[in-house]
């Protein structure tokens, strides 16, 4: 390895990812550097950058290619184990350095290779294992040299090898009956200690070998004679042996495709049965992913067979009489469906075409509308799992179908969730409803396909229908079904009493509230004019009478909904309708008892008082002074009386700033949603976007970000915008900070009663409201001589102030935190949950190993 | 399950043997559930005694140890910190027994909500597919997932000693320290599974003048003024640091949160102000009491899980003094030996699931808090009690000192006029200038369930398949 030498060591900040389950799994940020160990080994280590002692990555760079690097940060690879991996790096630099090593020592390494052709044994320096033949009588033998050999990894992998290339399974398993016949306890005890320690040696080759026809019968035998439970014998083998259990709907005619059937139930049997009480994470793992790539080529290989799918889908023609065989039809494509939600983009795309141009859609409504619940249950998850890989498509079909005069899926859908009795399957369907109308749910995985095929893409495009916009069809369904859906809403109007809803009014009117919730949110004109015409926030407002009080809930949230949307329109339906009648009642029920609906009314009144929607103030004040005034047990209706006074006479008091959870803010854009999330803290998000910039391979300067490995605020709270803007409510912001968290130490405690009786904050607060906003590299260089400045102003006070002089100075390196990965999010409640590729840095290893 | 507690009973006995209930029963306790906890404050109040669980994560077997140690639900009274689900093989049947018996005896037990009673981290760290194999559809998830966001954020614990009764138990042969004597004020006992004390100390009364002159100590833990704590407490203590009082004295109220501090929250009672019934947000307030973690920092620091905060000594002190709390305890990090005090004592963490993720190795601990007999000093503040006796845990009367004129602006400097003023000058005088005392705590310390004590695999195998 003379000739490659290892790249310059400055430090290069990566990402680690690994592929799993086709997602790239953030495995966290830390410095790359590659190392030359030998001769013949060279690797590349990232080390965490919180915790500098844990390796993120250690590889070993291997001879063959199967390196690539894309987009000058990116290094992709697949690990000797078939692990796909990827380092992203921070700077282009930084990757063509890591890049030029690895060809490098690529090189080498097959220059060597030529050398001697020995090279591919290297470190296999393990002492061979040998067991003897297996009987009876040395079987404790055995047993002992396995554990013996099992409590090291040479071992384990001698025992493995020994194991495969003996063919010592099938030696075993005749003593299963033989020791049955004898009826020696002890002696199936112990065959059964071997074959767990055989399965949990956690080799693939051993696992996929114990599933076969050959031998399962007796691996499970084997298995039943657990010595943890002496008294107990399982009866695995009756259970697997049971051919009823495998349903086959359609005659596969391929053998390696019906074995990889069976073999996948048993491995799903042994993971989930078996071998439940005692697998551990890496057997786990291995058993997970055996299954996986089973069901993929299964899956695969049904899709692709026309004949096959044309058997299947005609059961669903009226010509099929077995109504049982029609249900298992619906289950077997629902088990398809869930399959493909994990295929790569492409295959899925393909399979869902190629279930479609059968008649997928004409199932789905066939399932929506069966008798058996668990059939609707299936024909929803189908649906959902439809629209969840392309909600472009399904519209357009549904649009097609529009155009046709034949009755659309959004209709079927909105009758079941009307007349739905299964709590379950309704929520799906108002769940399904979402979806399909979010104008934000097209087909990401549409379009993550074009990005890598885009024939193929423009091929799938090409045979759908012509493609609606979105907005057309949401249009259509304002047009055509919003009243459909709503209309038992809108029938609450005259209805007497709200004391006699049935539970499935119940389960149905929180579903309706729920649905709209998210329109307004999504749809925002056309919900406002379809609300308006069908007066329905009134309606909303009415279930708050109801005597069940997740439902009063989640009408308030209607009203916070659009409270928290500032459009004057939904404020003016509110006041105008004083809707607000119904809240307050909740409000003056609750308190001021400390439950969840008193503080969800107190949420929404903080939020109107916080964001001082000045609309809503004035109507409140105007129409309920004396009724706000009497509630003292909080001082939020305090506040906002005084708000309006403010309003209305010139602002000569400063009363309001007293107030204990004052946070003043005039522009609801700046300090927005502090409590309950949103907006607040300004400093962070803007931080966050420097941090997507910088990761979408941005080029602009990240001052410090290597800085941010592990950022220590002295100061109050992050929640701080980053420069205090000179202007009147220059210090507001230090109350966003819930006043609280000056790093106060015992002797500001001690005096902190005197020192806040003077006015000693002022000269801390004029200097940070005179701060001009300036760049954060200056302002970090600046930051000691600041410090002494502030100390000398405060020194008249006589106290060290040190929690103020120390939030000051951090004002700057605020800058520098920043939230390095945020929680993918996902739409509201939108169907069935979908595998996000989350990025939560977990530690692991060592004590914060596995905290979360 | 309408007959009264019969069929509950049934459910619960079923769910003990780790054997999963019927979905339909499974939607009648979450209904149930869901009518109980949305009577719940953010922060519910809890009398001492009660015994503090942390992080769960579905470990079927080693919560039946946990309740083996601890006694049994409804004898003893339990609070756990969430972290139910995920990770472990049986959040199902975790997660339902705790609900079940949450319904049948709602007095004895509290549940409050972690970062992972959440749809979005359930889909991807083993919640969700659990129950997809369980059951087949992913109702019973949905059923969880609403009964989640009813969960309350934290716990108050009040009522408790300060002191602890001696356990009478022989010491653990492990056992190398002298244990404090029995007539001493107790103020920490380590216990292993088998009721043997690893570890007794008492309270540190040479502390006692300390306390009482806040000015000489140093803000920082390391100060020569303070004995330093890590090299003479326990495994997971830093016992002996805490500053004493006079005997009797009621110690402040103890707060549980799953993760920790948040910077928007100064005040208990601002946690109130929040709407909790949503799935855990990315950020704000809510996201950091189930998300944060105490660190060895000054003030506040970016947390590296992605959520929440880092917080520093600083901030616990602050916070425990404003809102007059002797400790904080909370769960969220894995802890080798179950439990970790830290800064001086103002805060744990209480970690539950021995052997996390049956391959960590480590153990797990329970905190026990007795009751104080005199039990003077505050008052239960929730659930129907209207109003409160002086200094008293209602609403807007635990507000320390100085926050309404901390940062008041320029000119504003005497408040006046709103009656906050009065309210808060009031206070300032009837809160002493030192630090509580913290509650007595007895921690018992477990290992993983023993394997022969996990019973025959119980899972449902699947039943057909076509694929
Ligand atoms: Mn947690």
């Amino acid at each position: 390895m003379a000739l490659v030498s290892a790249p310059a060591n400055d430090r290069k900040r990566v990402k680690v990812y690994e592929l799993k389950n086709n997602d790239w799994f953030d495995r966290g940020t830390g410095f790359c550097k590659g190392i030359v160990v030998n001769q013949e080994e060279a690797k590349i280590l990232v080390a965490s950058e919180d915790d500098p002692t844990r390796q993120l990555l250690e590889t070993k760079i291997s001879k063959d290619d199967g390196y690539q690097k894309q987009q000058d940060t990116l290094i992709v690879w697949t690990e000797q184990n078939g692990t796909d991996m990827a380092l992203s790096f921070q700077e282009p630099e930084g990757c063509a350095g890591i890049w030029d090593f690895v060809n490098e020592v690529q090189s080498r390494l097959q220059a060597l290779a030529q050398d001697d052709g020995l090279s591919d044994d290297i470190g296999d320096n393990v002492s061979p294992i040998i067991l003897p033949l297996p009987d009876l009588s040395n079987l404790p033998e055995i047993e002992n040299h396995m554990r013996a050999a099992n409590s090291t990894p040479g071992g384990r992998e001698a025992l493995t090898k020994f194991i495969l290339a003996q063919d010592y399974i099938p030696k075993l398993l005749p003593l299963v009956d033989m020791a049955e016949d004898l009826e020696s306890a002890s002696d199936l005890h112990r065959l059964c200690s071997i074959m767990k320690m055989l399965i949990l040696l956690n080799d693939t080759a051993i696992i996929e070998y114990v599933v076969t026809d050959e031998v399962i019968l007796g691996v499970v035998g084997a298995l039943e004679y657990d010595p943890d439970f002496p008294l107990h014998k399982a009866n695995h083998r009756q259970y697997l042996s049971d051919e009823s259990k495998f349903k086959e709907v359609v005659k596969i005619e391929d053998q390696s495709i019906r074995k990889r059937i069976h073999y996948t139930y048993r491995l799903q049997y042994l993971k989930d049965v078996v071998l439940a009480r005692i697998l551990d994470d890496p057997t786990f793992g291995v058993l997970n992913s055996l299954i996986y790539f089973h069901q993929v080529d299964i899956v695969q290989h049904l899709q692709a067979n026309a004949a096959f799918l044309k058997e299947l889908f005609g059961i669903f023609s009226p010509k099929e009489p077995n109504l049982q065989r029609k249900k298992d039809a619906v289950l077997f494509i629902q088990q398809c469906c869930a399959i493909a939600k994990s295929l790569q983009a492409n295959a899925r795309a393909q399979l869902y075409q190629n279930f479609i141009n059968n008649g997928l859609l004409d199932v789905i409504h066939y399932a929506l509308k069966h008798q058996d619940a668990s059939v609707r249950v299936a024909g929803t998850d189908i649906l959902v799992a439809l629209i969840d890989h392309d909600a472009l498509m399904v519209r357009s079909y549904i649009f097609k179908a529009i155009q046709e005069k034949s009755k659309p899926l959004t209709d079927t859908l909105i009758e079941l969730l009307l007349i739905e009795v299964d709590l379950g399957v309704k929520a799906q369907m108002a769940d399904a409803i979402k979806i399909l109308l979010d104008p934000n749910a097209n087909s990401a995985s549409i379009e993550a396909l074009g990005r890598t095929n885009n024939d193929f893409l423009a091929k799938v495009r090409g045979s759908l229908p012509s493609m609606p916009q979105t907005d057309s069809f949401i249009q259509n369904f304002y047009d055509e079904s919003a009243r459909k859906l709503f209309q038992p809403l809108k029938d609450l109007e005259g209805r007497p009493s709200m004391n006699d809803l049935s539970i499935q009014e119940v389960s149905l009117f929180s579903h309706l509230v729920e649905v709209l919730c998210f329109f307004i949110r999504q749809h925002s004109y056309r919900s406002k004019y379809f609300i308006l015409s069908e007066n329905l926030a009134a309606r909303v407002a009415q279930l708050m009478e109801c005597p069940e009080k997740h439902l009063k809930l989640t009408a308030l949230k209607y009203f916070r909904t659009c409270i928290g949307l500032h459009d004057e329109f939904h404020n003016r339906q509110i006041t105008q309708h004083n809707l607000f009648e119904p809240i307050l009642k909740i409000l003056f029920d609750t308190m001021p008892r400390d439950n969840l609906l008193n503080s969800a009314c107190l949420e929404l009144f903080e939020f109107i008082r916080r964001e001082n929607i000045k609309p809503i103030v004035t109507h409140l004040v105007q129409n309920y002074r004396e009724k706000l005034q009497a509630i003292i047990y909080v001082d939020t209706f305090q506040t906002l009386i005084l708000r309006y006074d403010q309003m209305h006479e010139p602002p000569t008091t400063q009363e309001l700033e007293n107030s204990f959870t004052s946070v003043e803010s005039d522009t609801p854009a700046r300090n927005g949603g502090i409590v309950n999330g949103g907006k607040w803290g300004q400093g962070l998000k803007e931080a966050d976007a420097e941090e997507e910039a910088y990761f979408n391979g941005s080029d602009d300067e990240d001052d410090g970000l290597p800085n941010a490995v592990k950022p220590v605020l002295n100061g109050t709270s992050p929640a701080r915008p980053l420069v205090n803007y000179p202007d009147e409510d220059g210090d507001d912001d230090m109350d966003i900070l819930a006043t609280s968290a000056p790093s106060i130490s015992p002797q500001t405690m001690s005096t902190a009663t005197q020192t806040q009786e003077t006015p000693t904050t002022s000269p801390t607060s004029k200097v940070n409201a005179l701060i001009p906003p300036e760049r954060i590299s200056e302002k970090r260089r600046r930051e000691d001589d600041e410090e002494d400045e502030l100390l000398a102003n405060l020194s008249n006070s006589g106290t060290k102030r040190r929690a103020s002089t120390s939030s000051n100075a951090n004002s700057g390196s605020l800058r520098g935190l920043r939230r390095k990965n945020s929680i993918a999010s996902t739409k509201d409640g939108g169907g069935g949950p979908k595998k996000i590729s989350l990025s939560i840095p977990l530690k692991s290893g060592g004590e914060g190993g596995e905290d979360d | 399950m309408s007959s009264g507690g019969s069929d509950l009973d049934k459910a619960i006995a079923q769910l003990r043997a780790c054997r999963p209930i019927p979905e339909n029963q499974v939607r009648e306790v979450c209904y149930k559930a869901r009518e109980l906890l949305i009577e719940e404050g953010n922060v519910v109040t809890v009398d001492a005694p009660v015994t503090i669980c942390g992080d769960i994560h579905g470990q079927f077997h080693d919560l039946m140890e946990l309740f083996r140690v601890g006694g049994d639900v409804p004898d003893t009274n339990y609070l756990f910190m969430g972290d139910f689900v995920d990770r472990g093989f049986y959040s199902l049947e975790s997660f339902l027994l705790l609900l079940c018996l949450k319904v049948r005896y709602p007095d004895r037990i509290t549940l409050i909500r972690g970062n992972h009673e959440s749809r979005q981290i359930t889909t991807v760290y083993g919640f969700y597919d659990e129950c997809l194999r369980k059951y087949g559809s992913a109702n019973v998830w949905r059923h969880c997932c609403e009964v989640f966001d009813y969960l309350a954020l934290g716990a108050l614990v009040i009522g408790a000693s300060t002191t602890l009764t001696p356990t009478d138990g022989p010491p653990a042969p492990t056992n190398t320290t002298q244990l404090a004597p029995l007539d001493s004020e107790i103020e920490i006992e380590t216990l292993n599974a088998a009721n043997e004390i690893m570890y007794r100390y008492a309270r540190d009364s040479s502390q006692a003048s300390n306390s009482q002159q806040p000015s000489t100590q140093s803000p920082s833990a390391s100060s020569p003024t303070i004995p330093t704590p890590s090299n003479i407490g326990p495994a997971g203590t830093s016992a002996t640091s805490s500053s004493s009082g006079s005997p009797g004295t009621p110690g402040g109220a103890i707060l549980c949160v799953h993760g920790g501090l948040s910077p928007l929250i100064d005040t208990i009672d601002k946690i109130r102000l929040l709407d909790r019934k949503q799935e855990v947000p990315h950020e704000g307030a809510m996201c950091d009491l189930l998300w944060s973690d105490p660190d060895e920092i000054d003030g506040w620091g970016l947390s590296p899980r992605g959520a929440g905060f880092l917080f520093g000594a600083d901030i616990v002190k602050c916070f425990n003094y404003k809102n007059d709390l002797s400790l904080i305890a909370r769960a969220h990090q894995l802890v080798m030996e179950g439990f970790k005090e830290m800064f001086e004592s103002s805060i744990v963490t209480v970690w539950s699931a021995p052997n996390y993720c049956y391959r960590c190795g480590n153990v797990a601990a329970i905190l026990e808090l007795e009751e104080d007999g005199s039990n003077a000093g505050f008052v239960r503040r929730s659930n129907g009690e209207r109003g409160a006796g002086a200094g008293g845990w209602i609403l807007g009367s635990n507000v320390g000192p100085n926050t309404s004129n901390r940062h008041s602006s320029p000119g504003a400097g005497n408040g006046n006029g709103n009656g906050n003023a009065n309210r808060l000058g009031a206070l300032t005088d009837s809160v002493p200038q030192r630090r509580r005392d913290g509650p007595g705590r007895r921690y018992r310390v477990f290992e993983a369930a023993p394997q022969d004590s996990r019973g025959m695999p119980a899972k449902k195998p699947v039943a057909d398949y076509f694929l």
